[in-house]
């Protein structure tokens, strides 16, 4: 601490206040509101533009990580401070999880116009980490004005990303649009762009139609475009369309990031109070109680939330 | 300070030029399994970007796994970056082939363990539990 630091030494101390300040909105608590208000203070005095957040889910192995990957380098080579938050789940077993997305994103450890977190579910039981509504602020108030959220899209309503997200990328491999369209509706319904990936594999293009005409049969339906992430093509195309999908959009901002992050909070509470019950058998004796008779099942919901 | 309730976060790292990460996925898999959050890197990176990616991540770990001989010249050299980063509380070990006759040196640059071949994932986590500095 003694000697000066050298300025790739000051461009990762920035990066380590920023990484654990997200440490720290994972742990909750006192600590993650007070920080989360200095954020949002220090965001209220700046001049420019919000940040623009983008969700980009889809099923595994679609070539989300690699995608989001070079359009980082994309949206770097125009100047932009570029954010990365990658989701993976916890496993519900062990409580540990394998956060693997950096593989597939190349790192630049000199660029301190990017930067790159992996986060996992931990209680969330969704797609989404509780804390990643707060994350995404922290990451704004450090300077970044692009922030890609990658998450696996679990398919059903499991639609986290849209409430925390500007805009919503689905990210499909080329053999989507089929059987997998069924499973996805949720999302696809969601999804303000559509882009197949792996677009020099063979298929892709028939599942660029195959959603086309899908989606065509809804209103607004989202455009869909091609890819191919390893390849580089399609990409400046891609991030063009995203950027012409949020201006058209309008909405998000920092409200809708807060108000995500109310929602997540709301969420994380009513698991915790239901855990609890669980756990001191509370939950087992109302439901005993309500079955023999003894008490009403209206107002048993509300004394649970209650803890 | 209560006890921790976050998952102890590592990074398993495979530094220099070898492409063998077998080891280096078992040991990912194994401590996912412990309860750990294990952010994987990929092979062949850089100390550089293995400092960089410890400190966006906010691990209580770095564990590099090194088969190429390369371990005396690169571990070190993450060490020192993470205390130029601020980041001296992180622990770094290593895992994979390294000679007897070098671990003083190694840890005396910093590395606070060595697992060899015959190291358990049980024995790795027991020991992180035990050693990672930050509460």
């Amino acid at each position: 601490m003694s000697d000066a630091p050298s300025p790739r030494g000051a461009a990762l101390r920035s990066a380590r206040e920023l990484a654990q300040a997200i440490s720290s909105v994972e742990r909750g608590g006192a600590g993650a509101d007070a920080l989360i208000q200095e954020a949002l203070a220090q965001l209220a005095t700046a001049t420019g533009p919000a940040a623009r957040v983008i969700g980009v889910t889809g099923p595994p192995g679609a070539g989300k990580s690699t995608l989001v990957g070079a359009l980082a380098d994309r949206a770097r080579e125009e100047g932009r401070r570029v954010a990365i938050l990658a989701v993976d789940p916890s496993s519900a077993v062990s409580g540990g999880a394998l956060l693997g997305d950096r593989v597939r994103v190349e790192e630049r450890p000199d660029d301190d116009g990017r930067f790159m977190r992996s986060i996992a579910t931990r209680g969330s039981g969704r797609s989404l980490s509780h804390a990643a509504a707060a994350a995404s602020l922290l990451i704004e108030a450090a300077g970044f004005d692009l922030l890609f959220i990658e998450t696996v899209g679990a398919g059903q309503a499991d639609l986290g990303i849209v409430r925390l997200a500007d805009l919503v990328l689905l990210v499909e491999g080329p053999e989507g649009g089929d059987e997998v369209q069924a499973m996805k509706a949720g999302l696809l319904e969601s999804a303000d762009l559509v882009v197949v990936n792996k677009g020099d594999r063979p298929g892709a293009d028939r599942a660029v139609e195959r959603l086309r005409s899908g989606l065509a049969l809804g209103a607004d339906a989202p455009e869909v475009l091609l890819t191919s992430a390893t390849e580089g093509s399609g990409v400046t195309e891609l991030l063009r369309a995203l950027d012409a999908a949020a201006l058209r959009r309008g909405r998000g901002g920092r409200v809708r990031r807060v108000a995500a992050h109310l929602a997540a909070a709301v969420e994380a509470r009513a698991a915790e109070r239901l855990r609890a019950a669980e756990a001191d058998g509370r939950l087992e004796a109302l439901a005993r109680g309500i079955t023999d008779g003894l008490r009403p099942l209206s107002g048993a919901v509300d004394e649970l939330l209650q803890g | 300070m209560t006890e921790r309730t976050a998952p102890i976060r590592v990074l398993i790292a495979k530094p220099g030029l070898d492409g063998h990460d077998r080891g280096a996925k078992v040991l990912a898999r194994g401590l996912r399994d412990e309860g750990f959050e294990v952010i994987y890197t990929g092979i062949r990176r850089t100390t550089e970007a293995i400092i960089a990616a410890a400190i966006e991540e906010d691990v209580d770990v770095v564990g590099c796994s090194i088969l190429s001989g390369a371990h005396a010249t690169l571990l070190p050299k993450v060490v020192a970056g993470l205390r130029e980063a601020g980041a001296a509380d992180v622990l770094v070990v290593a895992g994979g082939i390294i000679p007897e006759e070098d671990r003083v040196g190694l840890e005396a640059a910093g590395i606070s363990a060595i697992f060899g071949p015959g190291s358990t994932i049980a024995e790795i986590a027991m020991y992180l539990r035990a050693n990672v500095r930050r509460p």
